[in-house]
């Protein structure tokens, strides 16, 4: 058990600092040396070293990111890819927005290094398009990075090549799915793919490609210059490290917030974040993106950040973005806003995903609209639990879950709702 | 949600200009295939003529080699891409779960009331307003972009004065 409270700037490193995107603030601040030490080692070494650090993915999905590496082929000649997944779309989420703003150079170092691991010789960066400051400051890094020898043929003399673009979506949630960020790239419809075979094996072009997300990759650094070890100090036994979490809702403080995993929730919220505001309550929380099963206020207490004291209250960690909810949500409004996010975003491929989610938004904009029926949370909940793990992706899923939760804690104010055709 | 005008069937194509088509041709060997060039020449041509028109999918066919077919399932895939003539200023307004929670549905209709009283005096209004999925900066909600800028905490107090600034501007 590592520490839970002690805070380290990993992925924050630079923030705050004048100048804190540039390549010269970077490189006062110890930037690119990791790289240098990673030129020292083996690939193998460094795969081995960031699954001994026990990094996981921070997408959402929470896999371990020296064993993704791993599976890809070593003895495949190439080409093979290496994609940054900065497609930040879960709702409530705003952390890798917040590594772009302030330390794009250290995803360059990351996926430097990280491709130098896996034998990829090619890399993109790809990005939703309407973070178009983030976009500019993302390609301004790259050509520093160019022109200071850090991205090129023969980087730093290592004979190393490693050639880095940027790609910018356009505006789908689905793309945030690793094999539907491959078919967004190829520039099809952003349709996830059916694995196996994994995106290791087969991605990009149906070569051998690793897709890891900003803050996987912007966490790399920090662990090659200073050793599985000491990121494994942090944070709990099976969650190591620090995490970026995004508090939201009426706190007096919103905003992201570098922390051990394992740190307490409430400590967060009370303490970090200063409270709720005046004259507001917390009736709920949403604590890993809009796809997490909802948590009560009295869940809350005790509860601490990391993946497996969130998985036991039977909600998950997801990408780290805490909504909180307050007593002026009306839980038919959160759920109709969720449901309907989950039907416009579903690519349509699958059909309990396309017609589930569309079932689910009518029923809900029926009960807004106080036309409500008295067996529509059964349904509701019967509809969601046909929707599990029948799918291509996780979409569907990620619609079920929220509405299964909703549906059975918060129950009692929809039925109510539901027999007022009205709010109480 | 939309509060989109619809284009007549009339309404001209704009013209590609020639730094839009040396854009483009950049774009097809920029990435490992041509068909990548799609979403970036989608991009560059709404950016700069403001959507994208029927005549700029066979342009991309003919002159560039990009099949019109492929062009059209990503046009109409992505909700980025607009395939009618908007108004001056695009406005997307976050109406996900937390902008929602402080009240962002409250602004929307204020900014579609702005909108109207454009309408009751004859004027073609300013704006194109639609709601978007979470624009991803919740510690700032309520959230919008109008055009390429991003607004935070646009609140009942703030939002007219913004909605004037952008009305006596040019597209």
């Amino acid at each position: 058990m590592g520490d839970t409270l002690t805070k380290v700037k990993i992925t924050t490193a630079c923030e705050g600092k004048p100048d804190a995107r540039s390549l010269k603030t970077y490189v006062a601040n110890g930037g690119y040396t990791a790289l240098k030490k990673a030129f020292s080692m083996q690939p193998g070494q460094i795969i081995d070293e960031v699954k001994a650090s026990g990094l996981r993915g921070r997408g959402g999905a929470g896999f371990p990111t020296g064993m993704k590496w791993g599976f890809v082929p070593k003895d495949d000649k190439g080409p093979k890819y290496l994609i940054c997944n900065n497609d930040e779309s879960e709702p409530g989420t705003f952390k890798d927005r917040y590594i772009a703003e302030c330390n794009p150079h250290m995803i360059i170092e990351g996926m430097i290094i990280a491709g130098f691991a896996i034998g990829a010789n090619k890399g993109y960066i790809y990005t939703r398009y309407d973070f178009f400051d983030e976009i500019k400051w993302l390609e301004t890094a790259i050509r520093e990075a160019y022109e200071a020898g850090f991205l090129g043929d023969n980087i730093q003399g290592s004979g190393f090549k490693f050639h880095l673009d940027h790609y910018a979506g356009a505006g789908a949630y689905i793309c945030g799915e690793e094999t539907g960020l491959l078919s967004s790239l190829e520039g099809k419809k952003g349709q996830p793919k059916v694995k196996p075979p994994f995106p290791a094996i087969s991605g990009y072009l149906r070569r051998p490609t690793i897709v890891n997300n900003t803050e996987t990759l912007a966490s790399v650094p920090w662990i090659i210059n200073n050793g599985a070890a000491a990121y494994k100090k942090m944070g709990t036994e099976k969650s190591p490290g620090t995490k970026l979490f995004c508090l939201s809702g009426r706190v007096k403080r919103p905003g992201v917030y570098e922390l051990p995993l394992g740190y307490p929730i409430e400590k967060l919220i009370n303490e970090d974040a200063g409270g709720m505001l005046p004259g507001y309550s917390i009736k709920a929380c949403i604590p890993g993106g809009s796809s997490a099963p909802i948590l009560t206020a009295d869940e809350l207490k005790g509860l601490t950040l990391d993946y497996e004291a969130i998985a036991a209250k039977g909600s998950m960690l997801g990408s780290g973005a805490i909504m909180i909810i307050d007593n002026t949500m009306s839980m038919v409004e959160l759920l109709k806003v969720t449901v309907d996010f989950y039907h416009h975003e579903s690519c349509g491929q699958c059909t309990p995903c396309r017609e589930g989610t569309g079932w689910l938004a009518n029923i809900m904009t029926g009960i807004a609209a106080g036309q409500g029926k008295k067996d529509d949370l059964q349904r509701m909940f019967e509809i969601s639990r046909n929707m599990e793990g029948k799918t291509i992706c996780a979409l569907s899923d990620a619609a079920a879950m929220p509405t299964k939760s909703i549906v059975t804690k918060f129950g009692a104010e929809i039925a109510e709702f539901i027999e007022r055709g009205k709010r109480a | 949600m939309h509060d989109h005008p619809h284009s007549t069937t009339n309404e001209p194509a704009p013209a590609f200009t020639p730094a839009l088509r040396d854009k483009i041709k950049g774009f097809l060997t920029r990435y490992e295939t041509k068909r990548s060039a799609i979403i970036p020449a989608l991009h560059a041509i709404q950016d700069e003529l403001g959507w994208i028109a029927d005549d700029h999918v066979e342009i991309l066919d003919k002159e560039f080699g990009l099949h019109r077919v492929q062009v059209r399932e990503a046009l109409t895939f992505y909700s980025a891409f607009r395939q009618k003539k908007p108004r001056k200023h695009t406005i997307q307004f976050c109406n996900n779960i937390i902008c929602c929670m402080v009240g962002a549905n409250e602004v929307i209709d204020r900014i579609k009331g702005h909108n109207k009283k454009y309408e009751s005096q004859g004027v073609e209004p300013p704006f194109s307003v639609e709601g978007v999925p979470c624009l991803c900066v919740c510690d700032g909600a309520p959230a919008m972009l109008v055009n390429k800028d991003r607004h935070l905490k646009v609140t009942m107090e703030n939002v007219d004065s913004i909605l004037e600034k952008y009305a006596s501007l040019p597209r």
